[in-house]
């Protein structure tokens, strides 16, 4: 049984996916590699991650039986991320509406399965994790900033260096966070004051 | 756990073989790099779009590469270009140099079409051609006058284009040999060209692809 702020959220969240897919936005958040991998997909995954908050337990039990400690699904996040910074891809998307569709599903997939993976991970496997995505987008984003050339046929130069600082910034915030979190839940770092 | 472990190892297999595929075997993880590839394996005949240029007979480009005769070095251009253009232009030079200096004439021809037909109308190219020093034995410059068959052209070699929101244009430059029978073979970097050069040699003494 789905609870009534559940359906008002996947309601919500699909709405808004249906705003991204609206034609003008979509070519909006597309027009500039830094918005496309910044902004676009970003949002997809968070759509995703969002979508799979509302899935009724009946439906997460048979998935958790092929996640276990959320590894499946943490690994399938981390293989989307890496497949989706690959520079091809991002041209491919524009002139191929299959190719569009499939990382559409992909980061939808991978947002969802951040979701049905993170809290059931402990912390070793959450480390492993963001250990690997981490610096891997750091070190693509200053890939894209050390390029002589241009590695999207589609983009611009100062824009894919625009895009290598937003990843480098990106994965250097989500550290950050990452650690703060993890201090916290070790009891290491004051959530509030305690009274 | 075994089936998560089996799912997981399903994950990789699927991203592995996805990677693959999308990189031709993890050499092009660029769309650049496919097209050289794709190309390479599959040559692309020139579209039969028409071309006007100085020192051009009025036709098609298709007629102009697939002349039966000379194996063709073609390159895109707008010429108000100020950075990679540029560098295409004196590239060009020093290929016109080598073929001017070769003992035996070469049947190679360069050939410069610009994508900005709006801009560069015969004139401006005649203009552009003289103070690049081409010598139309050699090296000429021809637009396609429409843009609809500009585009057309654009798409069939897969040359992007991307207006820089300042009136000028980045694109995907490279030296492109086509066969004296119309059809596009090979791809060369810039900084290729000497490569690039030998192989229309090589093609022009009747060498295999």
């Amino acid at each position: 049984m789905r609870r009534a702020p559940d359906r008002l959220l996947a309601a919500a969240t699909l709405a808004g996916l249906a705003l991204l897919a609206l034609p003008p936005v979509r070519r909006l958040l597309e027009s500039s590699m830094s918005l496309h991998m910044l902004v676009q997909f970003p949002l997809l995954v968070a759509a995703g991650y969002l979508l799979a908050r509302t899935l009724p337990a009946g439906w997460r039990r048979p998935l958790d039986a092929w996640n276990a400690h959320g590894m499946a699904g943490l690994l399938a996040c981390a293989l989307t991320l890496m497949v989706v910074m690959i520079p091809r891809l991002l041209d491919l998307v524009l002139v191929d509406a299959r190719f569009e569709a499939a990382k559409w599903l992909a980061l939808l997939a991978c947002g969802a399965a951040l979701q049905l993976s993170w809290s059931r991970a402990g912390l070793l496997v959450q480390a492993f994790f963001l250990g690997n995505v981490l610096p891997m987008m750091a070190a693509a984003g200053q890939l894209y900033q050390d390029a002589p050339l241009r590695l999207c046929n589609a983009y611009l130069l100062d824009d894919q260096v625009r895009l290598g600082q937003g990843l480098v910034i990106l994965s250097l915030v989500a550290a950050a966070v990452a650690i703060a979190a993890g201090l916290r839940r070790a009891n290491l770092w004051p959530a509030r004051a305690h009274s | 756990m075994f089936r998560t472990a089996v799912l997981c190892a399903a994950l990789l297999w699927a991203a592995y073989a996805g990677a693959a595929r999308l990189t031709h075997g993890f050499v092009a993880w660029t769309e650049e790099g496919a097209r050289r590839i794709e190309v390479a394996r599959s040559p692309v005949p020139a579209p039969a779009v028409a071309v006007q240029g100085p020192g051009v007979a009025a036709g098609d480009l298709r007629a102009l590469l697939a002349n039966g005769r000379d194996v063709s070095v073609v390159e895109f251009v707008y010429t108000h270009c100020e950075t990679l253009c540029l560098s295409g232009g004196t590239v060009f030079q020093q290929m016109q140099a080598a073929l001017q200096a070769a003992p035996r004439p070469a049947r190679v021809q360069l050939l410069s079409v610009s994508f900005d037909p709006r801009r560069d109308d015969p004139a401006r190219l005649d203009a552009y051609a003289r103070g690049m020093g081409a010598d139309a034995r050699w090296w000429r410059f021809v637009r396609v006058p429409t843009p609809a068959q500009t585009q057309a052209l654009l798409d069939a070699f897969r040359v992007v284009v991307v207006p820089d929101g300042r009136g000028d244009f980045q694109h995907n430059a490279a030296l492109l040999v086509v066969h004296r029978d119309g059809r596009l073979l090979r791809i060369f970097d810039f900084a290729q060209h000497q490569l690039a050069l030998d192989y229309a040699r090589h093609l022009a003494e009747g060498g295999t692809p």
